[in-house]
């Protein structure tokens, strides 16, 4: 490579590096906010250099509502995601097997519930809740969740499970082994990838989302978007360092999350439809 | 055991459990709502429902309101999914045989990040950056035009704020998309055209496109539905004003519903939108399968 060339290089790696600190810059922006002090975050013209501060964390976490509010969020998006992951890890191989009748009408039927804006999904659910007193209970809502969660994985995992053999069942099947071996022991090994891509993306969906719980939940259910909202207004003004303090550790588990599973991130966005390198 | 995995029923079994979640939260639900929509009803009143057959819809037909939001929607998601997707296609393709660049893996991580944040939080953070004496966006407009500009609270500038959130928001899945779409072209086509020399428009026409089209198509869908679907991002960052400016279908189904609690009038819009939403589903899952069977033909 001639030096010429080298340069060339390197101006087009800079570009692109540009382009990504560009995008990231806001975010970047919520996390140096985090670190000021109130004067300093207001200030005009915007502070680059500044004292930081931890003050902002300390009274967050010194906040009654914070620490049941974060536990809120852990839990129910873990659990929900897990129940979904199961029941659709089920539900995927009979319909990748056995094809029974309606297989494609099910699946377009379950596609659709995620294409419906979250008001429209939220309203029946509301009047069902309030009819049976199940507002603000940690099970209707973390099943809530599962069930939002489950389109998304089923059609990630059953687009996996198509792409396995049909040998590998007939093999374990005429070994003698049993349906609850081959599914368990040797069609799961093979989805893996599909697991994890339906685990990690459905866990970030139920991580930020503020619509369903503001509805459905209530005091004791309470995750840290609803908090975030509910919670910003303080003396007639938006308390901003609370906004940025708790933003800031709000959105580094998904980046961080992004960067260890970032070639899972394309079947992740697109029902596991789309593949490839990227 | 081995008779239940021997029997017919034995599929349905290992469906039972989605069927039931679908059925409990779901078509439950979606009955009640379809039924509701045929009632006056508000929760405010404290009075039972009151069976009105087709007032609802009747409403909607003239009801101005509701065009306006339905048409700022599709504005909405006019802009919203053009500008995404051309952006998305230039930084893609930038992107494009990069995979010797150091630290790329970060880069991506930076340049994707946006897509996967609370949209509620990022709401709530941009009213500060369009703050006209405290945002940052507020000060770079008064460094150049000398002015205080109220993004937020004027009208028209409102939605166009709006526009730009979600496109900074939704760009990377675009690029994403685009980095897929050039990666399904075969190496081999790409190579040959090379040794024949092909002028660049040729290469994009003849052999990228063919190739890249599918994917890129699938992505611009998906793109229209989610844009269809925003409701946290303007309820935080606007709340569907000023003066109703940017009150797109989700936010008004959303404050229809509980901040004027009139739920029969509401699900009526909601079965709506689920109509238009399982409208796009098909269109999405018939480009699927049309080149599912091209290829496997």
């Amino acid at each position: 490579m001639s030096s010429r060339q080298n340069w060339k290089t390197y101006a087009y790696w800079g570009v692109l590096w540009l382009v990504a600190l560009v995008y990231f810059f806001p975010v970047l922006w919520i996390i140096l906010s985090a670190f000021k002090t109130k004067e300093d975050l207001l200030s005009i013209p915007p502070k680059w250099l500044f004292q930081p501060t931890l003050a902002n964390f300390a009274s967050l976490f010194n906040r009654e509502s914070f620490w049941p509010t974060f536990c809120n969020s852990l839990l129910i998006s873990v659990v929900s995601v897990s129940v979904a992951i199961v029941i659709s890890f089920l539900a995927a191989y009979a319909l990748s097997r056995f094809k029974p009748f309606g297989t494609d009408f099910i699946m377009f039927l379950i596609l659709s519930i995620r294409m419906v804006p979250g008001a429209a999904v939220v309203v029946p659910v509301y009047l069902m809740y309030a009819a049976l007193g199940w507002k603000d209970g940690f099970w209707p809502m973390t099943l809530f969740y599962a069930m939002y969660s489950i389109p998304f994985s089923l059609w990630i995992l059953k687009g996996f499970m198509d792409g396995v053999s049909l040998r590998f069942d007939e093999t374990g099947l005429a070994n003698n082994a049993s349906r609850f071996h081959v599914i368990f022991k040797v069609i799961l090994p093979q989805v893996k990838p599909g697991l994890i891509a339906a685990f990690v993306f459905n866990l970030i969906f139920v991580w930020n989302e503020f619509l369903f719980n503001f509805i459905l939940g209530g005091k004791s259910t309470t995750t840290i978007p609803t908090l975030l909202v509910t919670q910003s207004y303080q003396q007639g003004g938006v308390d901003w360092t609370f906004v940025a303090s708790l933003g800031a550790i709000y959105l580094l588990p998904p980046v961080i999350a992004l960067y260890f599973f970032q070639k899972y991130l394309l079947v992740g966005m697109t029902f596991g439809t789309v593949r490839g390198e990227v | 055991m081995r008779a239940i995995e021997n029997s017919r029923l034995y599929p349905w079994l290992l469906l039972a459990p989605a069927l039931m979640f679908f059925a409990i939260w779901n078509l439950l639900p979606l009955f009640w709502m379809v039924g509701m929509s045929f009632y006056n009803y508000s929760l405010t009143l404290g009075r039972p429902p009151r069976f009105v057959q087709f007032r609802n819809y009747l409403d909607y037909l003239d009801n101005i309101d509701l065009w306006l939001a339905f048409s700022r929607t599709f504005t909405f998601v006019f802009f919203s999914v053009t500008l995404t997707t051309l952006l998305g296609a230039l930084i893609g393709t930038l992107y494009w045989g990069s995979t010797r660049m150091p630290g790329r893996r970060l880069a991506l991580t930076l340049l994707f990040s946006p897509m996967i944040l609370t949209p509620a939080a990022i709401g709530t953070f941009f009213r500060l950056n369009y703050d006209p004496t405290f945002g940052v966006i507020g000060y770079l407009t008064r460094l150049i035009t000398h002015t205080n500009v109220e993004y937020l609270g004027t009208e028209g500038l409102a939605f166009a704020a709006l526009v730009a959130v979600d496109v900074w928001m939704w760009t990377p899945f675009m690029v994403l998309i685009t980095l897929a779409a050039l990666g399904s072209v075969p190496k081999a086509e790409l190579e040959a055209a090379e040794i024949d020399r092909l002028s660049l428009w040729n290469r994009f026409r003849h052999v990228i496109l063919p190739h890249a089209r599918f994917i890129l198509v699938l992505g611009i869908i998906l793109r229209t539905i989610d844009a269809f679907k925003v409701t946290d991002l303007v309820y935080q960052l606007t709340r569907g004003g000023p003066g109703g400016t940017t009150e797109v279908i989700g936010v008004m189904m959303f404050r229809r519903a509980f901040e004027a609690f009139s739920i029969g009038w509401t699900s009526g819009v909601a079965v709506i939108t689920l109509l238009t939403a399982i409208s796009f589903t098909a269109l999405f899952l018939y480009l699927l399968n049309l080149h599912r069977r091209k290829h496997s033909a």
